[in-house]
């Protein structure tokens, strides 16, 4: 509401005397029973008691209802926690054309699930993108970026849709089975984690050793990020310092015969474009097929020798080791000592066998008994028969 | 509902769930209007099968067919003793108590042969003959299989009481509603005039409810207006307290209504009707015209509205009113001249003839004087100045006319800078301020208000039954305002500023900003509270 200017109070002005006139009285009308302030009318008068800050309160109140009414009703029930995530201006910027090199994960705001992402969370993840991100949309919120005034009024943001491509092109990729599992092979996130690895030149040439608690920490995060390509799921983890013996022997068994359905096609060369030519695509195939084949190698070669150094770094190893020696130690010094308690436990053993076979013995003769009977009484029947039979006979 | 399902439109009904399926009907004498509630805040005027916004209230009976509408409409030339119009009015009317004077080419109303003093028609039908083979009790086959040709229908007689019409016409407004919805209609609020008694009230509720309509409220067609005019979308740029006159325009009457809107509350200071102005006089006018142009260009002669016409006549007459419907139109829609053309008026001679707007204005001014009276009557009698109205509402197809607003504005009084659809550039195009639909938009919002009231607000609800004496309000009766007293040297030693308007519902609250001048010398500021009674000299 615009605000009303008033004039400065004169010099010469003195408040009135209290008025004796009265204020005039109400008349009576008929409302028409209309429109929603009528009905604000009838909650402040019915409901609130004529008190304006009642009524406001509970305005307040339904609005606040509506509106969180209105914000689930946009979101949809539920979103799987896909979330919103912020997008970098570098994001933004992305060249459609690199598509290989994208990050399809951080372009559909997913950085945080990655591999995990369900096929549901990328679909709701793709409209999201979409719903905001699509090319109508930004025709008109986009500014012309020159300040000619000969092209004023036309679009320059000819590229408007590119992060669309790229939405496009993410939401292609991982919705595809086989190619988001060509993609989550060689994801960005894990191949830089990948180049931070230890390896064992580390350990072996500055002789570093490490504490218990950084042995944890440095390589059971590598060990979780590993078992996604495991085809056997549901592999066994590093666990902790107090694992039992069977734990840590399963761990290393697993992972010595780990299988990895990792493959490398992603990072394959591109057929040169616009060449018919039949060799240079078989040329490209077959240096595709090895180089494939060679970094398969490598990684599975990566993972042993990971896995051996774990081994060799492993502070429960020496521990078990140091159990199998005093138990084999206590076994020998138990061997040594003359074995004297050992024979009432065999007698009572024997004893149980024999009345068993007893019990056995008694059962089996018992249901010969019952055989018997049961012939004898079939016997006898069939002899009944006969005898009715013959009798019958002679009637006919 | 069923055909929808097997075209596989499944995904628009899903879509359009959301929307409670709430509708309002204008029922008027001559024309109905449906409207349905789109958005929130939004309802839209919708058209029926055929195509009409503007559904002509007709019921019309040929052989073995009824029609509804305009094309029974159609059939006032050929078939007028077995069309029904204009039969909203004798709703709840007792026979005795209409007058029989008129006399009318449609459907006269009867005595009811069996229910005592019950208005009734009689219409001509033909029933479908009865099965050939009657129906055996024993079960046994017919003996042949082959159908036996029917017989030729019947010719029957029907009669219909008003309330059995209402119902059929409301029925069919119904339908066209679900129809475009695709689903079953939740409630509808439902127009009644002013001037309906109780009586009539009830017949018409009882009439809609046979219909299958959940009438949630029956809306008074003033508060109906007013239920459109106080929205946001109607008056973005308008005060919240204003005085506004509705000027309704039916085809029979004219009914004004001077609403003073405070602060979206609504209630009427006065009303006035009046028979016998309205669009149908207009039509006369028009059809007189054209039958005299008739004459001078094809030397065939033809006299209108005349006591007793001949058959011949009174079918041209007929054929003319039907045609200067569009000549109206065409004149409120468009600058230049509108034409009328009938096919075969009278004796075989075709006729093409054009008026301009100015003939126009000048052939109906006689209606638009007696408007303008009946307005200045109304505002005399309620003590209202002209200049005190800020606002014209205009309701019904004809005050579409342009002229009519320019007559209205001229010669009535008022301010310049009168607030009128016209000024406000919302009648064109199907606009807010179309008066064809202002009515039933407003019963369709209603009709949401109501709808939206949850069981904890049963009290809330019993406002809106009839008579309720929840609508019973205290108002003030001056307007209150502070004068903040300045140098300015006129009576009240300062400068008036009105807050809350006479008539002001109360309790009432209104919020006024200001920004307080100080001099250096003495920083204090005064205002008094002033009780006025304002006038023009």
């Amino acid at each position: 509401m615009a605000s009303i200017q008033t004039n400065i109070l004169p010099k010469s002005y003195t408040l009135p005397g209290p008025s004796k006139a009265s204020i005039s009285g109400p008349s009576t009308r008929r409302l028409l029973p209309v429109g929603p302030a009528f009905v604000s009318h009838l909650r402040l008068t019915l409901q609130h008691g004529h008190s304006f800050d009642v009524h406001d309160a509970h305005a307040e109140k339904e609005r606040q209802k509506l509106e969180e009414q209105q914000n689930s009703a946009a979101n949809g029930d539920d979103d799987l926690g896909v979330g919103d995530e912020p997008e970098s201006a570098e994001l933004l910027a992305l060249d459609p054309k690199e598509w290989k090199k994208h990050d399809y994960y951080a372009v559909l705001g997913l950085s945080h699930l990655r591999y995990k992402a369900t096929p549901e969370q990328i679909k709701i993840a793709h409209r999201k993108k979409v719903l905001k991100h699509h090319p109508d949309k930004k025709v008109t919120s986009a500014e012309p970026q020159s300040t000619s005034s000969l092209l004023t009024g036309i679009n320059l943001n000819t590229n408007d849709d590119a992060f669309f491509k790229c939405i496009a092109k993410a939401h292609e990729v991982l919705t595809h089975p086989e190619k988001r599992r060509q993609y989550d092979s060689v994801d960005h996130e894990l191949m830089e984690h990948q180049e931070d690895d230890p390896s064992p030149t580390d350990f072996a040439k500055s002789k570093k050793t490490l504490s218990d608690k950084e042995f944890f920490s440095t390589f059971t995060p590598i060990f979780e990020r590993e078992a996604r390509f495991s085809k056997k799921q549901v592999m066994p983890m590093l666990g902790d310092i107090d694992a039992s013996k069977e734990h840590v022997e399963g761990f290393y068994d697993s992972w010595y015969n780990f299988e990895s359905w990792r493959s490398f096609e992603w990072l394959d060369k591109e057929v040169n474009e616009g060449s018919d030519n039949r060799d240079d695509k078989r040329y490209t195939e077959k240096k595709n097929k090895s180089e494939r084949a060679r970094r398969k190698k490598e990684d599975i070669a990566r993972v042993r020798q990971f896995v051996d150094l774990t081994l060799s770094l492993d502070p429960r190893i020496k521990r078990i080791k140091q159990q199998e020696k005093e138990a084999r130690e206590a076994k020998k010094a138990a061997k040594s000592a003359p074995a004297s308690g050992a024979a009432t436990p065999q007698m009572t053993k024997a004893q149980e066998e024999e009345e068993k076979r007893k019990k056995e013995e008694a059962e089996k003769a018992a249901k010969a008994d019952a055989k018997k009977a049961k012939a004898a009484a079939a016997n006898a029947a069939k002899k009944a028969r006969r005898a009715a039979r013959a009798e019958e006979a002679p009637a006919a | 509902m069923t055909s929808n399902m097997q075209n596989g439109t499944a995904d628009a009904a899903a879509e359009a769930s959301n929307i409670p399926a709430l509708v309002g009907i204008n029922f008027g004498n001559s024309f109905a209007s449906i409207a349905v509630f789109t958005k929130d805040g939004l309802a839209e005027c919708i058209a029926n099968e055929d195509g009409e916004r503007q559904i002509a209230c007709a019921l019309s009976f040929f052989g073995e067919e009824m029609y509804i509408g305009s094309p029974a409409k159609a059939q006032l030339v050929k078939n007028a003793k077995n069309t029904i119009v204009g039969f909203r009015n004798l709703l709840g009317k007792k026979f005795s108590d209409i007058p029989q004077s008129q006399s009318t080419t449609s459907a006269p109303v009867i005595q009811h042969p069996e229910l005592s003093d019950e208005p009734a028609y009689k219409v001509e039908i033909l029933q479908p003959a009865p099965a050939p083979l009657p129906k055996s009790t024993s079960g046994t086959p017919a003996a042949s299989s082959a159908p036996t040709p029917r017989s030729e229908p019947i010719p029957a007689e029907r009669i219909l009481t008003v309330s059995e019409v209402t119902t059929i016409f409301l029925k069919s407004l119904l339908q066209s509603a679900e129809d475009f919805l695709g689903k079953k209609v939740q409630g509808a609020v439902i127009t009644v005039p002013s001037i309906f008694t109780d009586a009539q009230k009830d017949a018409l509720e009882k009439a809609a409810a046979d219909a299958g309509i959940v009438v949630y409220q029956l809306l008074e067609e003033p508060a109906a207006v007013a239920a459109t005019t106080t929205t946001e979308a109607w008056s973005p740029t308008l005060a919240v307290d204003r005085t506004q006159l509705v000027v309704d325009v039916g085809s029979s009457s004219l009914s004004l209504s001077l609403l003073a809107l405070r602060d979206g509350l609504a209630h009427i200071l006065a009303s006035s009707s009046s028979a016998g102005i309205g669009g149908d006089a207009i039509d006369s006018k028009l059809t007189t015209f054209f039958a005299n142009e008739f004459t001078k260009k094809t030397k065939t002669p033809l006299t209108v509205c005349s006591e007793k016409p001949s058959i011949a006549d009174a079918r041209a007459e007929a054929k003319l009113r039907l045609a200067v419907e569009h000549t109206k139109r065409t004149i409120s829609a468009s600058p230049g001249a509108a034409t009328c053309s009938v096919e075969s008026l009278k004796d075989g001679v075709d006729f093409t003839s054009s008026i301009n707007r100015l003939r126009f204005d000048m052939l109906v001014r006689p209606i638009y004087d007696s408007i303008a009276r009946s307005v200045a009557d109304l505002l005399d009698s309620a003590k209202v100045d002209p200049h005190h109205v800020d606002e014209i509402v205009y309701v019904g197809g004809t005050t579409c006319l342009p002229g009519l607003d320019e007559h209205l504005c001229l010669t009535a009084g008022f301010n310049e800078d009168i607030n009128t659809p016209f000024s406000m550039g919302t009648v064109i195009g199907g606009g807010i301020g179309d008066p064809t639909t202002v009515l039933a938009r407003g019963c369709a919002l209603q009709a949401a208000l109501i709808a939206s009231l949850t069981e904890q607000d049963a009290e809330l609800k019993k406002a809106f039954e009839r008579n309720s004496e929840l609508t019973e309000v205290k108002t003030t009766s001056k307007i209150l305002g502070l004068v903040f007293p300045d140098e300015s040297g006129n009576e009240l030693g300062g400068t008036w500023i009105p807050l809350v308007p006479a008539e002001t519902v109360l309790p009432a609250r209104r919020t006024a900003t200001f920004d307080i001048g100080l001099s250096e010398q003495s920083k204090r500021f005064a205002f008094e509270l002033w009780e006025v009674s304002e006038g023009i000299e």
